[in-house]
C-alpha cells in the first residue's frame, strides 16, 4: 500500500489532482479494512484524512446544519445541535452498526463506500439532504438523491471529495416520521430492508409524503411513483394492491445470503402500510 | 513511519507501517495478548480497546489513527479500580466460560461504567451489543455488569 498523510485540506486537494487508478481515502476505516482483509483492495494508494479538522464536526448556519464528512456516528448521536433540530434523524441512527463501530464509522465514509445497504441513505433521502463536494478548483452542492447512478457508482470526479452533508434545520419539522431497519438482530446487522418516511396530513388527507428505501436496489432511493399516488388521499382511500403494483416498478430486490427477494418485497410493502396507518 | 501514542498510560513510539492494524501492533509489537482477534471484521468485539476513551474494534483501526492519542487495552483496564471491580464481578457470577470474548466485554463494560454506570439492564445490553459471546453466556455477563454498577 502506498500511504499519504496530507498536512491539511489544501494538500489533500492538491494530491487528489494527481491521477490514480486505485485510490482510497481512509477515515474511520470500518469499510476499507474489511475490504483489505478480504483482498478486495490491493496495492492501493491510501490517503489518510481522519486527522483533518476541516472535514470534521457539526456546524449550524441560520437555516442549515452541516456535518463534516469524517464526523463519526458517535459524534452525531451525542450532538446537542442535531438533537435540537433533527431529533428523528438522530434517534434513527441509534442502532446503526454497533456502539463500538459508531465511534469509528463516519457519515462521509458510509456514503462514499456506496453500499446499497448503507444505513444513513434512506434518512438523508427523505430529509432532502445535500452533499457538498469539493476539489482544488471547484465546489458544488448536489442533492443526495443525485449522488449514485449504479451499484457503488457515484458522480464524484476523481479529484473530488465529500466535504460535508447539509440538512435544512426544518427538514423534519411538523412531519410524522418513520424509520425501520429490518435485520437478523438489532445491532451488528446489515439491513435486509430499510424504510424511512416523512409525511404531513391536512384535514385527513396526505399533504406531503417522502419515502426512501435501502437494501432493495443497486443504491438507496426514493419511491416517487408511490409518493405521487398517495398525495391527496385519505387513509381509507389508499388501495394497497395499487401500492404493491407500483412497488414492483420501484424496487428490484435480490436474493443473497441475508434474505431473499420475495421476503424483501413483502417486508417493504408491510413497512409502507405500517407507516401509512400510524 | 514513526507513530507516537499513549499505551496504557505510558508514552510509546513505534516505527511501523501506518496501515498496520492496531490489533496487530498491540499483539505483535507490544506483546499485549489480551486483545483477541476473532472475526477481523468488526462484528464480534473480541478486539475492543479504548481509543481516546471510546471503545473501538482494533481490527478495523489502522495504527495511524492512534497517532497522538491514548490507547487503553484490557491489560490497562485490569489495573484500574473499576476494572478490578468488573473482573471480580465476572468472577463471582461465573460469567467467563472459554474466556476468548472476555477482554472485549471487559473493555465495553468498563466504558459503560465510566460513561454511564446506571443500574439499567436495557442500557447495559445496548452498551454490550457490539460484543459477541459464542458460549452464549450473556445472562451472566449482564448480571456481572449489573453487580458492578451496584458496587461502584
Amino acid at each position: 500500500m502506498d500511504f499519504f498523510k496530507p498536512a491539511n485540506l489544501e494538500e489533500l486537494l492538491l494530491k487528489m489532482q494527481e491521477s490514480s487508478e486505485n485510490r482510497y481515502l481512509l477515515a474511520g476505516g470500518t469499510d476499507i479494512n474489511v475490504q483489505i482483509k478480504n483482498g478486495l483492495i490491493k496495492n492501493a494508494e491510501v490517503i489518510y484524512i481522519n486527522h483533518l479538522a476541516a472535514l470534521n464536526g457539526i456546524k449550524e448556519t441560520e437555516t442549515e446544519i452541516s456535518i463534516g464528512a469524517t464526523t463519526t456516528y458517535f459524534d452525531i448521536l451525542h450532538s446537542n445541535l442535531i438533537k435540537k433540530h433533527l431529533p428523528y434523524f438522530q434517534a434513527s441512527l441509534d442502532f446503526f452498526a454497533s456502539p463500538i463501530l459508531q465511534t469509528s464509522a463516519t457519515i462521509g465514509g458510509n456514503i462514499a463506500n456506496g453500499s446499497p445497504t448503507a444505513d444513513v441513505m434512506p434518512l438523508l433521502l427523505v430529509l432532502d439532504a445535500d452533499l457538498k463536494l469539493i476539489s482544488k478548483s471547484n465546489s458544488r452542492k448536489i442533492p443526495v438523491s443525485d449522488f449514485y447512478f449504479g451499484y457503488k457508482k457515484h458522480v464524484m470526479k476523481p479529484e473530488e471529495i465529500i466535504f460535508k452533508i447539509v440538512i435544512r434545520k426544518n427538514a423534519e419539522e411538523g412531519y410524522q416520521h418513520f424509520y425501520e431497519k429490518v435485520g437478523a438482530r438489532k445491532t451488528l446487522t446489515i439491513a435486509k430492508v430499510a424504510l424511512a418516511g416523512l409525511k404531513k396530513e391536512k384535514s385527513g388527507k396526505i399533504k406531503e409524503i417522502k419515502l426512501a428505501v435501502g437494501s432493495l436496489n443497486e443504491f438507496a432511493r426514493r419511491l416517487p411513483k408511490i409518493e405521487a399516488y398517495l398525495l391527496g388521499k385519505t387513509v381509507t382511500e389508499i388501495d394497497y394492491n395499487k401500492i404493491d403494483e407500483l412497488l414492483n416498478l420501484e424496487i428490484t430486490p435480490i436474493t443473497d445470503l441475508r434474505s431473499d427477494k420475495e421476503y424483501r418485497y413483502h417486508v417493504c410493502a408491510n413497512l409502507i402500510r405500517t407507516f401509512l396507518n400510524q | 513511519m514513526k507513530i507516537n501514542f499513549l499505551l496504557n498510560k505510558k508514552p510509546v513510539t513505534i516505527d511501523v507501517d501506518p496501515m498496520k492494524r492496531l490489533l496487530d501492533v498491540l499483539r505483535e509489537d507490544f506483546q499485549l495478548l489480551g486483545t483477541k482477534e476473532s472475526c477481523g471484521e468488526g462484528e464480534c468485539g473480541a478486539c475492543t480497546v479504548l481509543l481516546d476513551g471510546k471503545p473501538v474494534t482494533s481490527c478495523l483501526v489502522n495504527v495511524i489513527q492512534a497517532e497522538g492519542k491514548e490507547v487503553l487495552t484490557s491489560e490497562g483496564i485490569a489495573e484500574e479500580p473499576l476494572g478490578k471491580l468488573l473482573i471480580d464481578c465476572f468472577d463471582e457470577t461465573n460469567a467467563v466460560q472459554c474466556g476468548f470474548c472476555f477482554p472485549g466485554f471487559l473493555v465495553s463494560s468498563y466504558y459503560y461504567l465510566i460513561s454511564n454506570g446506571e443500574l439499567n439492564l436495557e442500557k447495559i445490553k445496548k452498551a454490550l451489543s457490539g460484543n459477541i459471546c459464542r458460549c452464549t453466556g450473556y445472562q451472566k455477563i449482564f448480571e456481572s455488569v449489573l453487580l458492578a454498577c451496584e458496587r461502584k
